[in-house]
């Protein structure tokens, strides 16, 4: 590949890193500067796309197809959901630590996990995107009701679903969410233990890495502030 | 049963897609109040038409393609008036740090050609590939590889108009 060549991929498709442009980028640096600046733009004109949403619209939309009646009993039994998972909630809430000290992938050693999901996000997942295989919602939500993490309706909308394998052989149940803060990887990996929390800095992305009850879940977004606000959305 | 699979089906596309299909809307009409009747039109055609719908993975794309045709069809019954300085201030969420930057380009994006726009929206907010978009607004995928390319080189001359900083590109 040339870097005509790269270039002109990168324009069409600034998110998607072939094999065979990664090994170009390791070896051209005008090339790597310039996917670097195409990667800066591209979450830029992102974030300005994302223009706020009114909030309940699939409510309205909903309410206006009658797809949701709500009677008197449906409005009780919803106040009585929302308190139980209030009062769930609460008894499990941990709340997200604030100011995580972030590691360079380099000093991380005891937790590699994390290290592995910045490689597993940066080398697999463009091109499980393109395939568009999509995972049992019910394994994930068994997965996401195992350590007691909920996805909100306000986290956004759920790009892909799927299996990961890491490159330590760690399995865990895969989730690219389209946040109001960008692009966020989840991996859940309900029966993994995991010793101690941790936040790794690696190739332009962050990685964190949290036990929760018996097994763990790792996070990975371009900024720490991205990981923290949407640590506090699931927990 | 085979209604409330149809209602279960239904509700899961209007809480996954309301949001996205809103922002894609805004962005072809620029008017917040449009943009949220051309998303409640889109599923009223998707609840009767949903007979049509083969492929539950198709899905998203059928959506885009409904709000696409509904806003043609409003376009033609009455111009849209699209003030370019239309509530930009209240569209933009100032509690980021970047609450200008965005401001900035999002003022870039409207200048650039419907052309060039529409396939990077297609691609930035709905997340489809270039032979998705292709099918969505009729044209060959070599068209819009050409489109997105142009589309960001756009961008890029307006962030940085220096011609040698361009030179270097492609």
């Amino acid at each position: 590949m040339n870097c005509l060549e790269f270039r002109r991929l990168v324009l069409i498709r600034p998110r998607q890193i072939t094999a065979e442009q990664q090994a170009h980028l390791e070896r051209c640096a005008r090339c790597a500067e310039f996917a670097q600046s195409v990667a800066h733009d591209e979450a830029a004109i992102e974030q300005a796309m994302l223009v706020p949403v009114p909030e309940g619209l699939a409510e309205r939309v909903l309410l206006r197809h009658r797809i949701r009646g709500p009677n008197r009993w449906s409005t009780l039994a919803l106040a009585a959901s929302l308190l139980v998972a209030v009062g769930v909630a609460f008894y499990f809430h941990e709340a997200p630590r604030q100011g995580d000290e972030i590691v360079s992938a380099q000093r991380s050693g005891v937790n590699q996990r994390a290290v592995a999901a910045i490689s597993y996000v940066l080398d697999r997942e463009p091109q499980l995107l393109t395939e568009n295989r999509a995972g049992d919602p019910k394994v994930m939500h068994a997965a996401l009701s195992k350590l007691g993490l909920s996805l909100p309706a306000n986290i956004g909308s759920v790009r892909y679903l799927g299996k990961s394998v890491l490159s330590d052989g760690a399995t865990g149940e895969h989730i690219v969410l389209q946040t109001p803060y960008g692009h966020v990887t989840l991996i859940l990996m309900p029966e993994d233990f995991l010793a101690s929390r941790l936040v790794v800095s690696d190739r332009n992305l962050q990685a964190l890495a949290a036990p929760r009850r018996d097994g763990c879940y790792l996070l990975i977004a371009d900024s720490a502030q991205t990981l923290e606000r949407v640590e506090a959305m699931l927990l | 049963m085979l209604f409330d699979d149809r209602k279960s089906k239904f509700e899961s596309l209007a809480r996954a897609y309301s949001a996205e299909l809103y922002r894609y809307a805004y962005w072809i009409c620029r008017d917040r109040f449009t943009a949220e009747d051309l998303v409640q039109e889109t599923f009223t055609r998707a609840w009767q038409g949903w007979s049509g719908l083969r492929d539950d993975r198709a899905a998203k794309g059928w959506l885009y393609t409904i709000l696409r045709n509904e806003h043609a069809r409003l376009h033609e019954r009455k111009q849209l008036e699209i003030d370019p300085d239309q509530e930009l201030d209240e569209l933009m969420d100032n509690s980021g740090a970047n609450a200008f930057d965005a401001f900035e380009m999002r003022d870039m994006l409207a200048a650039l050609p419907e052309t060039y726009r529409e396939p990077l929206m297609l691609q930035v907010i709905g997340g489809f590939g270039c032979a998705e978009i292709a099918t969505m607004i009729g044209i060959t995928e070599g068209a819009v590889m050409t489109r997105l390319t142009r589309a960001r080189q756009a961008v890029r001359r307006l962030i940085d108009p220096k011609p040698l900083t361009r030179a270097k590109e492609l």
